[in-house]
């Protein structure tokens, strides 16, 4: 029986932190016992799979689907210890996904040391996003607070503060989402607006465009940001992270591949078997990530990707979204 | 040629699609004429119209855009065209549809002169269609009717869904033409059925149906072997096995039955009304049927192309009525719609004529 720790969310912070006395296997083992013990629908789940409290190894742990995030509480500590809760994109009818935090801590110093890991720009940044006050269960809005400072935000109630872009004496790192980016510019199209950020300048940005029906692929999104604010495509990085996860993987550059840091895993499975696809091949994306002390530690991810050495190439947020014909998906209705 | 002529040289090539089209005689084609366009001969002489006499004019060219799914659709498209003696000019999808290329080598040289396919949309076939027939998804259709001029006719097939509604079947004699509806075509069509609604009454007897439907899906499959599946589609569905299996335990009101390791079929029973996404490929749904069936199913039932019925019944129908599809049928016939059917809501041959009247 692996040992419950006695302080998980010490431990995986000391960890987290640079205490490489921990090892990624153990971590997670002791995390899985614990949740194991203390989060019920888990608990169900791996009994259902022939899971028990102890694994041998880290790929054993049963990966929860993304999906059940919206029916299940996976809380692995008592409710009314909840500090926050970030919430999906909520869908009419299918309702939405929740991940509750005991403390944000963690959360937070993943989200610092994970980019610092990355090697990504230290600023000063510019945010495409709304600020967290302004989107109070969005993981994204959260984490982008934790880098950025609130003046930072430069799209309050969605407007787009053109003049802040316009008027940039040094450097810049922007960060939002794809389809921001996409809005901005639109917005610079409709004003004529052309600039050239200064040289040095770079950007991050993330998410898919699912329920807005548009698509681009990111070269051509990297296109534009060369073409709208003279940034080099290659200076352009990709975040992949989800509300169901406390950790981020970054790719730099249009054909980048992403890549974690030490306290997550991702492995790219057979979608049936869940065995790891070879080096070339395509398959789904499981994430173990230990800096989840609160909920599960792995995530049966609805996106695709190839696995390319010990990083992957990511091949599009939603895969469901498939051409259909005449014959219509739920999912095209409901944006999801 | 004729249209008697015409239909008899189609039915004659058309006889080896009849497991994808149903009965083509000449006497179905000319029969489909005559219901559509009130005489079988309205387009090769005037006919009494009220106190004159009316003609109808085909279509010159008929430019159809068809999606590769649904073969059977795109066939019938095509035979329609020739049926009114049009040009025909068809942008299949790329790869093709197999069963395109080989109806049109069984037509005689005078008809296999007005079909000409492409899987690009050659420069000009838009404009010189008098009327354009679109197949797929709402955002093709949109692109199309965009690029129509107003003087064309146009007429755009876009996203549909189905459902089947088990009224009234204490011994499951339904099962095996439910698995077949939701089997055939593997989902792709709008005819397919995603969720079956069923009457739980007695309480647990829709659980019950998804079980024995479960039984009739494995049945078909092994006569009826399901297509490939591209990797996107398997994730597809075995994320969608993965989801409810978690629901499954940890929750009675969910229950899950799964063909085979290869994805061959899955059936899940689930409580609430919402009409939920399916990966198709043979993915269905079993729900109870709730009180008030249109506005309990969410956004879906904007979209409702066919309605299966067991027993099949006209007050079944008009209890259903709202839902708005353009076919009620029996459960096991969802896909075998007459050649009549108004397509859409719409009568496909007539649509496409323009009447020219005579007064004396």
């Amino acid at each position: 029986m692996q040992e419950e720790a006695a302080n998980p969310e010490a431990q995986v912070l000391s960890w987290i932190r640079g205490d490489r006395r921990a090892e990624f296997g153990d971590a997670a083992l002791q995390l899985h016992a614990c949740h194991f013990r203390h989060n019920t629908p888990y608990r169900l789940f791996c009994e259902q799979q022939g899971v028990g409290e102890s694994v041998k190894s880290w790929r054993q742990i049963p990966c929860v689907p993304q999906e059940a995030f919206k029916h299940a509480d996976l809380r692995s500590f008592p409710a009314g210890q909840t500090a926050k809760t970030f919430r999906t994109s909520g869908t009419t009818g299918e309702g939405f996904g929740q991940h509750h935090f005991r403390t944000l801590e963690i959360y937070e110093t993943a989200v610092r040391e994970g980019w610092r890991l990355a090697g990504m720009p230290r600023g000063p940044f510019l945010v495409i996003a709304p600020h967290p006050d302004e989107a109070p269960h969005s993981s994204l809005s959260h984490m982008l607070g934790v880098l950025a400072p609130r003046e930072s935000f430069i799209a309050p109630q969605g407007v787009i503060d053109l003049a802040r872009l316009s008027s940039l004496g040094e450097p810049v790192c922007l960060l939002g989402t794809a389809l921001g980016f996409l809005h901005l510019f639109e917005s610079m199209d409709r004003q004529k607006i052309s600039l050239r950020l200064p040289s040095g300048s770079c950007a991050m940005e993330t998410g898919g465009y699912k329920g807005s029906g548009r698509t681009i692929s990111r070269a051509d999104l990297y296109a534009l940001f060369g073409n709208k604010l003279g940034i080099d495509p290659a200076d352009i990085c990709n975040e992949y992270g989800m509300t169901e996860l406390s950790s981020q993987f970054y790719a730099r550059g249009p054909r980048g591949l992403h890549r974690g840091p030490f306290w997550a895993r991702a492995v790219i499975a057979d979608p049936v078997t869940l065995e790891e696809v070879g080096e070339g091949e395509t398959g789904i994306v499981l994430i173990y990530d230990a800096a989840n002390v609160g909920s599960v530690v792995g995530i049966r991810t609805r996106d695709l990707a190839i696995k390319r050495g010990d990083a992957f190439e990511l091949l599009g947020r939603d895969p469901a979204a498939l051409p259909r014909g005449c014959s219509r998906s739920a999912d095209e209705w409901f944006g999801a | 040629m004729t249209s008697a002529q015409r239909a008899g040289t189609l039915a004659v090539a058309a006889g080896p699609f009849r497991a994808l089209l149903g009965a083509t005689g000449a006497d179905d084609l000319l029969a489909w004429l005559a219901l559509e366009l009130g005489h079988a001969g309205a387009i090769d002489e005037w006919v009494d119209y009220g106190k004159g006499r009316t003609k109808a004019f085909a279509p010159e060219t008929i430019l159809h855009v068809v999606s590769g799914n649904t073969p059977h659709a795109a066939l019938q498209s095509i035979v329609g065209g020739l049926l009114l003696g049009s040009r025909n000019l068809v942008k299949l999808p790329r790869g093709g549809i197999a069963e395109i290329g080989d109806f049109v080598t069984r037509l005689p040289e005078e008809l296999r002169a007005k079909v000409q396919t492409a899987e690009e949309l050659p420069p000009g076939w838009l404009a010189e269609a008098e009327a354009v027939v679109v197949y797929g998804s709402d955002e093709t259709v949109a692109r199309f009717r965009g690029l129509a001029s107003p003087s064309q006719i146009f007429i755009g097939y876009g996203h549909k869904a189905s459902l089947g509604v088990i009224w009234d079947d204490p011994h499951f004699v339904s099962c095996d033409g439910a698995a077949r509806d939701a089997s055939l075509f593997d989902q792709q069509g709008c005819l397919s059925p995603q969720v079956f609604y069923v009457r739980d009454t007695p309480s647990g007897f829709a659980r019950e149906y998804a079980e024995h439907l479960a039984s009739a899906m494995d049945r078909f499959n092994r006569t009826h072997p399901r297509g490939p599946l591209t990797t996107e589609e398997k994730a597809a569905i075995a994320n969608l096995r993965a989801a409810y299996r978690f629901r499954a335990a940890g929750d009675l009101r969910v229950a899950l039955w799964e063909g085979g390791a290869n994805l061959d079929w899955t059936v899940v029973y689930e409580e609430d009304a919402w009409f939920p996404a399916s990966p198709l490929n043979r993915v269905i749904f079993v729900k109870p049927l709730p009180e008030g069936l249109p506005s309990s199913i969410g956004p879906a039932s904007e979209y409702i192309g066919a309605v299966g019925l067991f027993p099949c019944t006209e007050e079944l129908a008009d209890r259903f009525a709202a839902l708005r599809p353009s076919r009620f049928c029996a459960i096991g016939r969802m896909q075998d719609p007459h050649w009549t059917w108004h397509n859409g809501g719409v009568p496909r041959l007539a649509s496409l004529v323009k009447w020219v009247d005579f007064e004396s």
